[in-house]
């Protein structure tokens, strides 16, 4: 695939470091010659950029004063709070720091693709992986931590002599979880540009702005959803029989 | 209707045995897979429709009858409308694996 120009830009004058990173772990590269892949530069410009602004935010937080970016970022903490209790129960506020990471860093990172020069590294199926996977160790061990090993026992089902049956089913759709969410955030960003792609091809004005749109609202919606979910398993981890 | 149903897609299905003439996508192996790709993909995306169209449907009802609940039941209808999503998109994922 067409190299972006900023990836070409990385691997001129970055090439060695990736180089020694990536044989470092054992993993050399596709294409010695250029290490960098589109995703991964496409990730790290959204980190730089989303550290410097919140760094930067932070110096102007203010509770006499607030400016406009406070109280932006204000309700979209009140959104993630809310979600959090209503959805784990009381003790959600404890997770919202992983939760909002989640939900920001998918949205910004399916937005940049939005713009001309840049891909979405959600489109690339690792991306979404990595995600998966820290969701499904974080919220097996916020069950570890809440119930200590005794969390185990909810794998075994209701009734103790049905474990046998119940145990193989929960192993499977604990399994089935991640894969769920990688396929669902990579299709959905994956399909969204083929089709705007085909759009531009068949319909050269007009028609592709309003897949744009579509693929706007499917971004924030997906980032929402892959938000909600993990919020889901941490509830279902943590949750108390009564 | 069932029987006008079943000679429509009878004849349908007969009218792509031109299909079979083509040798420049490939070897007939290939074309198989295409085919099969579109028909599932159809089916799914049909389904897919039906699913969400009665998850919504549902969803506006319970709306309008208990207007305070309209929060908590849209948040079940995301949460619905997505989950059935993502089922058209499995489908999307193998006809991508099935016609590399």
């Amino acid at each position: 695939m067409h190299e972006l120009w900023i990836t070409a830009l990385f691997n001129r004058f970055l090439a060695g470091p990736a180089t020694a990173v990536l044989n470092a772990i054992h993993y050399p590269a596709q294409d010695p010659r250029n290490p960098w892949t589109d995703w991964m530069v496409c990730e790290i410009i959204v980190v730089l950029f989303v550290v410097v602004f919140f760094a930067f935010l932070r110096t102007r937080l203010s509770v006499q004063t607030p400016g406009k970016a406070q109280h932006l970022f204000e309700v979209v903490y009140e959104f993630i709070h809310a979600s959090a209790e209503e959805v784990v129960g009381h003790e959600g506020a404890r997770y919202v720091p992983f939760f909002g990471t989640i939900f920001l860093f998918i949205l910004s990172l399916n937005l940049i693709g939005l713009i001309p020069g840049f891909d979405s590294p959600t489109m690339y199926p690792m991306v979404p992986l990595g995600f998966a996977v820290a969701t499904f160790f974080f919220y097996h061990s916020t069950g570890f931590r809440e119930h200590g090993p005794g969390y185990l026992k909810q794998f075994l089902g209701p009734i103790l002599w049905l474990a046998f049956l119940m145990l193989p089913i929960e192993i499977i759709s604990h399994f089935a979880r991640p894969l769920s969410l990688t396929v669902r955030l990579f299709a959905n960003m994956f399909a969204g540009e083929q089709v705007y792609l085909t759009f531009i091809t068949l319909t050269k004005v007009i028609v592709p702005v309003i897949f744009i749109g579509l693929h706007l609202f499917v971004a924030l919606l997906q980032a929402y959803i892959f938000m909600l979910l993990a919020m889901i398993y941490v509830g279902g981890a943590v949750a108390h029989e009564h | 209707m069932k029987k006008k149903l079943m000679m429509v897609a009878t004849t349908l299905l007969a009218l792509a045995s031109p299909m079979f003439a083509q040798g420049t996508k490939g070897t007939a192996s290939a074309d198989y897979r295409l085919a099969a790709a579109y028909i599932a993909m159809g089916i799914a995306a049909g389904l897919c429709g039906i699913g969400q169209g009665r998850a919504t449907a549902s969803a506006s009802e319970a709306m309008a009858r208990n207007p305070g609940a309209i929060a908590a039941i849209r948040v079940a209808l995301i949460l619905g409308l997505v989950l059935i999503e993502s089922l058209a998109l499995y489908t999307l994922v193998i006809t991508f694996v099935a016609t590399k």
